[in-house]
């Protein structure tokens, strides 16, 4: 999918260059200052797992992870991603393994259409880790709604999230597998 | 096939069963290629300049800063683009369009949004940024027209979508109880998660178009295309691997592909263009807001003796869109004497278009909220009285169902609901601060069926492939197809590659209207029959596996063929006649049982509603739903989209709206924030039964589809349980918090 001319493109006008953690990988490239980070993850290098829904933050189909945490990328310029993590959605199998959030919404037929899906994986792996957010499953639909998802498929989405929290305590507490977080 | 009760299919080991998607993986890992992410050689970006006046006429447009923006290529409009034809818009055809109107065409604008010029440069970036800079100047006239609900202008009545047997009018005049009532619902988004997007390439020296489109129906999308730049339709492809939905709004095409189209010829390379969301929601389809009158008669034991249903849907200034709101109204029930007729009013708004379940659900909300009506003026159970005006056979067809169990499903979820708790008095139910609404509803959807081609590959490498120029939007096609060429040769699902959305492959239907599945199985099905033929020719043949047999007495099984005594493998049988696969062609289609049957799905859903009278606000708290929808190929998939529907049904019921300012026409909602969808906060607790009676007189895989269904009822029941709660009728949707508000 990488198209190299779109780099040259890209840095033959006024661009800036910038240093970050892509997928666990460092990553230095030059950006336009008005590129947001969702159209330089798709356009710029073909990762195009992370998906456009609105361009206002407004329905979470962009969400990926910035140290950590879920972010709507369509409301960063790449410019502030400087020295971050940026984890999307293809950084999300290790391995060539899905991760368990990944292998419950495939087993919980959690998607139909499947754009909304990466932006609903990302924000429910972040809230997995967070404390802060119950393990409910009032609190987990709380946490998502900022993801639509227009297919409906909100049912099995929770079923697949709780599923994975099971497996993601199951996880902690047996011999910890080579290469898997 | 002849005999209509039995099937290949009567003891499935694989269609019917639990089957995760076999394009599961690449959805969740960020690989299925959608129309917008696509990225070619030299590609460049287009971003369209939407008019800001819904009523007028662009006077001018000022280019000049624009133009010399960095990476500004070309900006097209009125005054530069080419001549083209328009596509004849013909269903039978297989060209027809969402908009008639060529982009740019001329300069009159029409509705809030209209495309003025479109930007071509040579990143995102740059042609959004020069977007912003063209300046359009426009003449702005009074007296657009707002919409339906803000005017008491009649429309034009369509003769063709009208229906009357018996006398209706006399039969209501004389009816011993009766309802006349109105209903309104307010114009809906699609709002699809992924936008309307097209990426454009002309290859062979600008001979020959190929286009990747996010749609329903590349077919019909070459065929327009083919029309309107007056091509063959073999030097056009149009190619749509993964689709992030579309709900009826990427059945056809619309203008923004024709310009995508025409920038990419005149730059000389591929163009990309993905709608911004407001240009998706202004002028990328909606459901036309609706005004219906349903006048019941009935007699005291609640027999109908009389329905009317009147309805007017909107279209634009620039196609006619008929939203046929009374559709199902006719075979819906037992009822000698009914008419439906369907009138339309043009208005300054993007053009309408199909939206799940078109018409019908917004014809079941007026029928079913009458009958809940009916219910409460005749001092009878809803449900009681829905079974005694149950349809034996289709009244208006006179045929016998094909399969029908409406019965079933309203006795089924009603038990599961627990609607024998229901107290019928109003508000007489409270949970703590809460009063619970219980409502009901029926909801139905007519099963259709299209011809249909498809392609099999039995391979020396031991794999197997399907292709059929479908599409899956998210339905569960893929898996689907995969499924039917299991059962039939035995295969592990794993070894099945199935192949849709190209114009390329044997030509396949619209994934729409639920009828997709009974459309594709039976050409699937019998294009493995012949490549199973042809590989029993090889292996019955001079120094074949079973060489001097007889090709009837070989059966397939687990990959292979077997003759009872012993199994060899397609792989071994190729491998031994020196061949790298046999392929296998077939086609379906509709056949007579179309004028012996009317086949028709029928449900039921059960609502239970909350409302906090203190801050006015109404939850869906659980849905409890029995749908017959013959067999469902695959449980889970199948039960998701009732689910989705149900959700969506949420929406309409509560929450959608698209606003049109009552000044000049414009959306003022444009966006995901202000026009509001179920999340996940909404969703209600869902339990979702299918029942399984293989419909074998619709094909003989027994399913009637499922895509619509599951939204039709759910804002009748969800008003209806409204209105157990507080005794007020509410006949417009949505249901909003202001109009809870304003009865309290």
């Amino acid at each position: 999918m990488m198209d190299d001319s779109v780099h040259s493109r890209t840095a033959s006008s006024e661009t800036q260059s910038l240093n970050l953690t892509l997928n666990g990988e460092p990553l230095t490239l030059q950006v336009a200052p008005n590129a947001v980070l969702l159209d330089v993850l798709r356009e710029q290098l073909g990762l195009g797992g992370t998906k456009k829904g609105c361009d206002h933050g407004q329905c979470g189909a962009c969400t990926v992870q910035i140290d950590g945490q879920a972010m709507n990328s369509c409301l960063r310029l790449a410019v502030m991603c400087e020295g971050q993590h940026v984890t999307t959605v293809e950084g999300l199998a290790r391995d060539g393994e899905l991760h368990p959030v990944q292998q419950s919404f495939l087993e919980c037929d959690a998607f139909q259409c499947g754009y909304c899906t990466p932006g609903q994986m990302m924000s429910a792996a972040a809230l997995l880790e967070d404390e802060r957010i119950g393990t409910d499953d009032a609190s987990v639909k709380e946490a998502m709604s900022g993801n639509i998802c227009r297919c409906g498929a909100y049912k099995n989405i929770l079923t697949a999230i709780q599923q994975a929290r099971t497996q993601l305590a199951h996880d902690a507490t047996a011999p910890r597998k080579e290469g898997v977080a | 096939m002849n005999d209509l009760t039995q099937s290949a299919f009567n003891k499935p080991r694989v269609v019917g069963q639990r089957t995760p998607r076999i394009d599961g993986e690449f959805k969740l890992t960020g690989r299925a290629g959608y129309t917008g992410e696509l990225l070619a050689e030299g590609m460049l970006y287009g971003y369209p300049v939407p008019a800001t006046i819904a009523n007028g006429v662009l006077e001018s447009l000022e280019l000049d800063d624009a133009l010399a923006m960095p990476g500004v290529v070309d900006i097209l409009h009125h005054g530069h683009f080419e001549h083209l034809h328009r596509s004849p818009n013909s269903m039978a055809h297989g060209d027809m369009v969402s908009e008639v109107r060529l982009p740019f065409e001329d300069e009159r604008i029409y509705y809030h949004g209209q495309y003025v010029a479109l930007v071509v440069a040579e990143t995102f970036e740059q042609a959004r940024a020069a977007a912003y800079r063209v300046i359009a100047r426009y003449k702005e006239e009074d007296g657009a027209a707002i919409g339906l609900l803000h005017t008491d202008a009649q429309g034009e009545l369509q003769e063709s979508a009208g229906t009357s047997r018996g006398d209706p009018e006399a039969a209501f005049g004389g009816a011993e109880v009766k309802i006349d009532s109105t209903y309104q619902i307010a114009a809906e988004s699609h709002l699809q998660m992924e936008m309307h997007a097209t990426l454009a390439e002309w290859r062979d020296d600008g001979k020959r178009l190929v286009v990747h489109e996010s749609t329903q129906g590349v077919f019909f999308q070459r065929n327009a295309m083919a029309r309107i730049f007056g091509l063959a339709q073999e030097n056009l492809e149009v190619i749509s691997h993964y689709i992030g939905s579309g709900f009826g709004n990427k059945l056809f095409m619309w203008p923004h592909a024709v310009a995508t189209a025409v920038a990419a010829r005149m730059a000389g390379r591929p163009v990309k263009v993905v709608l911004p969301r407001q240009q998706d929601m202004t002028g990328g389809g909606n459901r036309p807001a609706s005004r219906q009158r349903v006048r019941l008669g009935a007699d005291r034991s609640g027999k109908l003796t009389s329905v009317i249903h009147d309805s007017t849907t909107e279209t634009s200034l620039v196609h006619q869109y008929v939203d046929a709101c009374g559709s199902a109204t006719p075979s819906f029930y037992a009822c000698d004497n009914v008419s439906t007729s369907q009138r339309v009013l043009e208005v300054n708004h993007g053009t309408p278009c199909p939206m799940r379940a078109p018409g019908e659900v917004s014809g079941i909300f007026a029928l079913e909220t009458a009958m809940d009506e009916l219910a409460v003026e005749l001092g009878m159970d809803p449900v009681e009285l829905r079974q005694k005006n149950n349809a034996e056979q289709d009244p208006a067809s006179g045929l016998p169902w094909s399969s029908k169990h409406l019965d079933e499903c309203l006795t089924s979820a009603a038990r599961r609901f627990g609607w024998d708790k229901r107290n019928p008095a109003v508000g007489s139910m409270r949970d703590g601060d809460e009063i619970v609404g219980y409502g009901m509803a029926s909801c139905t959807w007519s099963a259709g069926r299209q011809p249909c081609e498809a392609r099999v590959e039995l391979r020396a490498d031991g794999s197997l492939f399907a292709a059929c120029g479908t599409q899956d939007i998210g339905t569960g096609t893929y898996t689907i197809v995969a499924q039917a060429v299991a059962e039939l040769t035995g295969a592990d699902l794993s070894r099945i590659e199935v192949k849709l959305g190209e114009t390329s492959l044997p030509a396949g239907p619209l994934s729409g209207g639920s009828m997709a599945t009974a459309t594709v199985l039976p050409a699937v099905a019998a294009a493995v029959r012949d490549a199973l033929d042809a590989i029993k020719e090889v292996a019955t043949g001079s120094g074949g596996a079973f060489e001097g047999s007889d090709a009837d007495s070989l059966e397939a099984e687990q990959g292979g063929l077997t003759d009872g005594k012993r199994r060899v493998s397609f792989e071994e049988i190729l491998e031994t006649g020196k061949l790298s696969s046999v392929n296998g062609k077939g086609s379906a289609a509709p056949g007579d049982e179309r004028s012996e049957y009317s086949f028709r799905s029928f449900g039921a859903h059960f609502v239970e509603i909350r409302i906090d009278p203190d801050i006015s606000r109404v939850r869906v708290a659980r849905v409890v739903s029995t749908i017959d929808i013959g067999r469902a190929i695959n449980p889970p998939t199948a039960r998701n989209q009732v689910e989705g529907g149900i959700v969506m049904g949420l929406g309409m019921g509560l929450l959608e709206k698209l606003d049109y300012d009552p000044r000049d026409a414009r959306l003022i909602n444009a966006n995901v924030a202000d026009y509001i969808v179920p999340t996940h906060a909404d969703a209600p607790d869902i339990d979702v039964e299918l029942l399984d009676y293989p419909d074998f007189k619709h094909n003989e895989f027994g399913g009637r589809g499922v895509g619509e269904i599951g939204l039709t009822g759910v804002a009748p029941a969800i008003a209806n349980a409204i209105y157990h709660a507080t005794g007020k009728r509410y006949r417009d949707l949505p249901i909003t918090i202001e109009a809870l508000l304003a009865a309290s």
